[in-house]
């Protein structure tokens, strides 16, 4: 009977490791969604659509609360963390608006 | 644990129904009747009273108080949400309503309405012999041309959703796998097209209609390659915009300088409705001929690979054309008409979140509403039904 179980849960095991593997790509780059969505579309509803900061914090908000935020309004530029990555979003110009960094 | 469960069973359901015949041919093409109208709005859009046109005021009230009724928490983003709304009937403006901070002069984010603007370039280019409709994707962009499979995708093709590449839309839905997240916001987003043009292929070109945001900036990709980067940085400012008198308007590109068709264009209210009423006028503004002859008529026209499509709930609901959207149905397929209380002439741009644009050519009207809905609370076809009840004559 215990060896049922145990052998249930490598064989449950195997099977999560196998998915990890085959899913490495869409799991490696999912964490920098929630931080990339937030500085971007922050970025455009502030500088593009000129609302407010609570109004684009409000906007730009996801299920996977943030951990760190930044907005520059010298350089505009908008620095958002979230699940341990950073992303940088910068508004250009009236006609190409925001756009996200690449490091 | 709920969420994984229910992204199996979306994968799983994503397997099923791949068993395909080959469809082609191209839609059935007819010119509208040539409209005349002594007012263009290129300066401004003229205001007037409901009834001067034939609409009932009273009646028209039940439309305003339908989109801006609040009706849950606004600070959990319940319920509708309207931004704008903007009616416009015989050319000029009946109704028009900003709330939560926006104004008339305000840019607003379209969201996917900016593909049925991308089509509209996409008119433009093919009325001034820049490219053709039936061109291969490939000859215009060398990242399509990786093997056979691809090089068959033509510009056809991509804008009746129907390239086969293996994409996966959803937004919210299913975060992990969706080649729209990845193209927007993480592996897709320094060069989105070539991203895209990476996909495998799911079916044979033509023959499935897959809304796809990888199609379009595919499309918008191909156009920066036939102009070049500063004709095409232009483009849309020059080709189309001014010549309808948009002055304000933002169109975002990712980082390898391609306009994000599928998303990021910003326009206003009052300037998307202008949008709209070239598509009323079959493609002419001020008397001149923008859009090819019969352009409209394709954008009315259901993608031809509906009828291969395997059946699933969404196909229902879509009923896509060309980047646009139309109250058509597919009698084919028992697929009945989107919004069945709405005239069947009107067709659609549509966006995430509640952007809308209408086009009813039968009624000569033409409305955005602009919004940001989290939850489906504004129903298009009950929206439609008192658009449709407060027009007189």
């Amino acid at each position: 009977m215990k060896k049922n179980i145990l052998r249930a849960l490598l064989l449950f095991a195997v099977l999560i490791i196998l998915w990890i593997q085959w899913n490495w790509k869409h799991l490696e780059a999912f964490p920098s969604i929630i931080s990339s969505f937030y500085s971007k579309e922050f970025c455009s509803c502030y500088y593009v659509m000129k609302q407010s900061e609570e109004q684009c914090h409000n906007f730009a908000r996801q299920w996977v609360p943030i951990s760190q935020f930044g907005n520059d309004i010298e350089k505009k530029e908008v620095t958002v963390s979230g699940l341990g990555r950073t992303n940088k979003s910068i508004f250009l110009n009236e006609k190409q608006g925001c756009v996200l960094k690449n490091d | 644990m709920q969420k994984i469960f229910t992204c199996f069973a979306f994968l799983l359901i994503l397997q099923c129904g791949k068993d395909l015949t080959p469809y082609g041919g191209a839609p059935e093409v007819s010119t509208l009747p040539t409209r005349f109208k002594p007012d263009w709005p290129t300066l401004e859009w003229k205001e007037t009273k409901p009834e001067s046109v034939g609409v009932s005021g009273d009646k028209l009230k039940l439309v305003e108080s339908y989109a801006f009724e609040r009706t849950g928490d606004d600070t959990d983003r319940k319920g509708k949400r309207t931004d704008g709304l903007v009616i416009i009937r015989n050319g000029k403006i009946i109704l028009e309503k900003y709330a939560r901070n926006f104004t008339k002069d305000t840019l607003h984010l379209t969201w996917s309405v900016s593909k049925s603007i991308i089509q509209t370039l996409y008119g433009i280019s093919i009325k001034n012999d820049i490219l053709k409709l039936d061109d291969p994707g490939y000859y215009h962009f060398e990242a399509l041309g990786k093997d056979e499979a691809h090089k068959k995708i033509t510009i056809r093709h991509l804008l009746n959703m129907s390239s086969g590449l293996e994409a996966e839309e959803g937004y919210e839905s299913g975060p992990l796998k969706s080649s729209v997240i990845a193209m927007l916001y993480t592996r897709g987003r320094k060069d989105m097209a070539t991203f895209c043009s990476s996909l495998p292929i799911r079916s044979e070109p033509g023959t499935q209609v897959y809304y796809s945001s990888c199609d379009t900036n595919i499309l918008s990709a191909i156009l920066k390659n036939v102009y070049g980067k500063d004709a095409y940085n232009d483009l849309p400012f020059k080709q189309l915009f001014e010549p309808l008198g948009i002055k304000n308007a933002t169109f975002e590109q990712d980082a390898s300088g391609t306009f994000v068709g599928s998303s990021y264009l910003y326009l206003t209210a009052r300037d998307l409705a202008k949008i709209g009423y070239l598509y009323l006028n079959d493609g002419i503004w001020d008397s001149k001929r923008l859009l090819p002859e019969g352009w409209v008529n394709f954008t009315m026209t259901p993608a031809p690979g509906y009828k291969t499509t395997p059946y699933s709930i969404d196909l229902p609901t879509d009923n896509y054309t060309s980047h646009w959207y139309a109250n058509t149905g597919v009698p084919e397929r028992g697929v009945p008409e989107p919004w069945p209380d709405a005239p069947k002439d009107t067709f659609a741009a549509s966006g995430h979140w509640g952007q809308m644009l209408f086009v009813i050519p039968s009624l000569d009207i033409v409305i955005v509403r602009y919004g940001d809905d989290r939850e489906k609370a504004f129903n298009k076809n009950e929206f439609l039904k008192l658009v449709k009840e407060s027009v007189i004559r």
